[in-house]
């Protein structure tokens, strides 16, 4: 007997870094007590660099001053991983999901995420892979065209991955893209010759192989989201 | 690559089975194995603590740090912060992932293995000695009555494995 496992869909839009997170503290104490069950928010942020637990701000490589008359927001967050940038055409998803529930660790959920980018890429053409070791990402050559940092509190999950489909890869001057030296960084758009289709199908590319990849029997897509 | 995912999830299958089981029945093959000591007892969100008169060591078990990957920073509380059953004390952060480590015990910190700032991947060769976490001066001794013992941890392992 398979037990049927919804994946719900929460489609965003842009939204600002700091109202996801609340969103995701929320939704992650929702989840630890079965108000909710395995979700994902799929999401584009406007133009804002990130830190993780380890607070590698020596990757900044501009004063933080500089980066608010840029128009870019920073924020210090609990996720793995090191320096970021997300901004507008560069696809999110935050999964919130029980690791226990299906029997993963910390490793074997960044591998499905790096497989959801993969995937995803080779849907259009573009060979990836994961990063080498200490490298957890998904890359293109030597170009980095997805990024993962995530957070795993009593075995739920926030953060997760962010994919490059045709965001201003300028941004990334200002840091050492998590704290890799030397490696560039890329974008679907850059990748591909031919014409690409909407974000949103992409986003939803990204949504039915995590569907997949985690085993659930399908997604739905939720109505009445909460205002941010 | 996706057949690497595929791959993985295929020898963790295979080795269903042997999750858990304690090292010394199967000393040939203890490298495949996630150990599991006498004497200590554990949680079911895998930590382990021994408990040696009025000082309780805490890590967290070689079946965590296998599904964990390599520990590349281990954040700690101070000495003498209290610490409460089943709530966080610290995390690691392996793969681009930072874990919540939970207390197995309520009381207060009085040690701190500082090493492990230095050295994280102890958490990896060595998580039953040298990548001990804590040291806590219990508060409440019958807080262990509601731990595994190694044979019930393990079976928890197994079932958790099992369930994909």
């Amino acid at each position: 007997m398979t037990v049927q496992r919804t994946l719900e869909v929460w489609k965003l839009g842009i939204v600002k870094y700091l109202d996801a997170l609340k969103l995701q503290e929320k939704l992650l104490l929702d989840r630890k007590i079965g108000r909710v069950s395995d979700l994902v928010l799929s999401l584009q942020h406007p133009p804002t660099y990130t830190l993780g637990k380890r607070k590698t701000d020596h990757n900044l490589l501009i004063p933080e001053s500089d980066l608010k008359s840029l128009g870019a927001e920073l924020h210090y967050t609990e996720r793995g991983g090191d320096i970021t940038f997300h901004g507008p055409r560069q696809a999110i998803l935050y999964p919130i999901f029980s690791l226990r529930e299906i029997g993963f660790g910390a490793r074997k959920y960044v591998e499905g995420l790096e497989s959801v980018m993969i995937e995803v890429a080779s849907m259009h053409g573009v060979k990836a892979r994961p990063g080498d070791k200490g490298e957890t990402g998904v890359w293109v050559g030597e170009r980095k065209i997805g990024a993962i940092g995530v957070r795993i509190s009593s075995g739920i999950t926030t953060h997760g991955l962010a994919f490059n489909i045709d965001n201003d890869l300028s941004w990334y001057e200002n840091i050492v893209p998590c704290g890799i030296e030397g490696k560039g960084v890329t974008s679907l758009r850059r990748e591909v010759t031919g014409e690409l289709p909407s974000d949103d199908v992409i986003h939803d590319q990204l949504i039915q192989c995590l569907a997949r990849i985690f085993r659930f029997s399908d997604a739905q897509i939720k109505h009445d989201l909460p205002v941010l | 690559m996706a057949s690497k995912f595929w791959a993985s999830s295929a020898a963790n299958a295979l080795k269903i089975s042997c999750s858990g089981t304690k090292i010394s029945a199967f000393p040939a093959l203890s490298r495949c194995f996630s150990s599991v000591l006498d004497g200590l007892k554990y949680t079911k969100s895998h930590e382990w603590v021994k408990h040696e008169g009025s000082v309780a060591t805490v890590g967290i078990t070689d079946h965590a740090q296998g599904h964990l990957g390599e520990v590349v920073f281990v954040e700690l509380p101070e000495k003498g912060v209290a610490v409460t059953q089943g709530k966080g004390f610290g995390a690691v952060e392996s793969v681009k992932a930072t874990s919540d480590i939970n207390c197995p015990i309520s009381g207060e910190v009085i040690d701190v293995n500082t090493k492990l700032t230095e050295t994280p991947g102890l958490i990896n060769s060595s998580p039953y000695e040298d990548g001990w976490m804590i040291k806590v001066k219990p508060s409440s001794p019958s807080d262990l009555d509601s731990l595994l013992d190694s044979s019930s941890y393990t079976k928890h392992c197994e079932e958790e494995d099992a369930a994909h």
